[in-house]
């Protein structure tokens, strides 16, 4: 088999007597789209965030590219990884939250620029041509001057998205990137989703409460509960005929509720 | 009817300003002492403010770094010159530091204490400010892999600066009128000027009221650019109003 572009090997998270991740394994192929879905509070989120080593783990080895993220090779043995190979390692992984987190005091093109400067070293004229193509494909070229407060949540997480993107990300982390959204506005964040994963081979993980979307673009959908992925299959088998009583019964819930 | 109005007027204003000219003959006596206080207060004022800043932003960067140590020593810091006087302070700085040898002079050892001592409160309003950035914030950094530095200085920073803007200028404020006390190591600011003055010419009155208008202009204009920095800072928080 190809080297997983994520793996998770044992994972363990807890935060103090609450195991939100209990030994998690995971393998993700790359340019895999995975959708993660589950109860709320269920601690799905934390699979991303983990990975987005915005949480250490407890236990186990998160492999990126068949390389230790929170662990380096020293010889044999693998020891606690350096800040520098951390960072290598993030430069890999883009997210978008939930609440999109843009930066309020800067403009549009302000929050799209800033990490391919400082964090890349880019030219600024370079930033910020990339920025403007970005801009332009998620639909918002004409915003580039405004500034969050001045945008509808939706525009704001499509600019999250156009921010995300910049960095040149091969992974990409969806961290229930519409549930802070107006129904109204979800399409349009879901549409430029949509396009990510159609057009480009962005390793996609994506946790979600859209049943139909999950099903929809995921190549495989996972279902998480209890610190660890109950149920995993592909989204049309998995959405008509869930294997496991709770994930049956999780079903049901949702789809019910519409 | 009409002459009758405005001769009164005329002779009410002219006993107003007679009055005034009367009361305030000896201007010239006291005035260019009074001045020349003027002149120390401002330069402790400002340049225990630009101390007062630097030790707030210092103090603040320690307690809230992730090293225990820093946290420890900006802790300290605070600790002291905030749980201690300011007077009993100055006092150390001039009169007991010369006895293990170190001697500042009246200047230095002002703008050292008044710098040191609201650096200690101006840290924790510091401190609130960069706290009450969301936590989102520094993950969209994170996330975005930005240097740990740039982190700091380019997205918390400016955020909390705006924040921090009201509670700091009270403090600017504050730290103005508190200049009155450097007199206490041979400094001849406004007030002790106004002291000394009114010990000279008995004219209680006209000196202190002068005095209390000089304090109220300058915190009229720590006021005032206060307010234009609040609204520059704050600008994109206003956008959508």
């Amino acid at each position: 088999m190809k080297t997983p572009k994520i793996r998770f090997d044992k994972v363990t998270k807890r935060y103090g007597e609450l195991t939100v991740l209990d030994s998690l394994d995971l393998d993700i192929a790359p340019g895999e789209v995975v959708a993660v879905i589950g109860p709320s509070g269920s601690g799905k989120t934390t699979v991303l965030r983990v990975l987005m080593t915005l949480e250490r783990i407890n236990e186990g080895v998160i492999w990126i590219d068949g390389e230790p993220m929170n662990r380096m090779r020293q010889g044999d043995a693998l020891v606690p990884a350096s800040q520098a190979h951390v960072r290598k390692l993030r430069s890999k992984i883009g997210m978008v939250f939930q609440s999109f987190n843009l930066f309020p005091h800067m403009t549009v093109l302000g929050n799209c620029i800033e990490a391919p400067i400082h964090s890349l070293g880019l030219p600024r004229a370079e930033a910020e041509a990339r920025a403007e193509g970005l801009l332009a494909k998620v639909g918002l070229a004409d915003k580039r001057n405004h500034y969050p407060s001045q945008l509808s949540g939706g525009q704001q997480q499509r600019v999250a998205i156009a921010r995300a993107l910049a960095m040149q990300p091969e992974i990409l982390l969806f961290d229930e990137p519409t549930s802070a959204l107006d129904p109204e506005m979800v399409g349009e964040v879901l549409e430029v989703i949509r396009e990510l994963a159609r057009t480009h081979s962005y390793t996609m993980l994506l946790v979600t409460h859209q049943m139909g979307f999950a099903r929809e673009v995921a190549d495989r959908v996972c279902f998480f509960e209890g610190g660890k992925f109950v149920e995993q299959g592909e989204p049309n088998a998995f959405f008509t005929q869930p294997q496991s009583p709770r994930a049956a019964q999780f079903l049901s819930k949702v789809l019910q509720a519409g | 009817m009409n002459t009758v109005r405005i001769s009164a007027l005329v002779g009410a204003i002219a006993f107003l300003v007679g009055l005034a000219f009367a009361t305030f003959s000896e201007l010239k006596v006291f005035l260019p002492a009074l001045l020349k206080g003027l002149v120390v207060t401002l330069q402790v004022a400002g340049l225990s403010f630009v101390l007062f800043l630097f030790c707030s932003l210092l103090a603040a960067l320690g307690r809230t770094s992730a090293n225990l140590a820093l946290r420890f020593a900006a802790g300290i810091y605070v600790e002291i010159f905030r749980g201690t006087s300011l007077l009993v302070q100055l006092f150390w700085l001039f009169f007991v530091l010369p006895e293990f040898g170190v001697v500042l002079t009246p200047m230095t050892a002002a703008v050292l204490g008044m710098g040191l001592n609201f650096g200690a409160y101006g840290a924790e309003v510091v401190r609130g400010a960069i706290l009450s950035v969301p936590r989102g914030q520094t993950e969209a950094c994170i996330a975005l892999n930005m240097p740990e530095w740039k982190r700091l200085f380019r997205i918390v920073l400016p955020q909390a600066f705006a924040i921090m803007v009201p509670g700091m200028t009270n403090l600017t404020i504050e730290l103005v009128k508190a200049t009155a006390m450097v007199s206490a190591v041979t400094l001849v600011d406004i007030t002790s000027a106004a002291v000394k003055q009114n010990l000279i010419h008995y004219r209680t009155v006209e000196i202190f009221l002068i005095t209390m208008l000089l304090y109220y202009c300058l915190c009229q204009v720590v006021r005032y650019g206060s307010k234009l920095l609040e609204v520059r800072v704050s600008r994109y928080r206003g956008a959508l109003n």
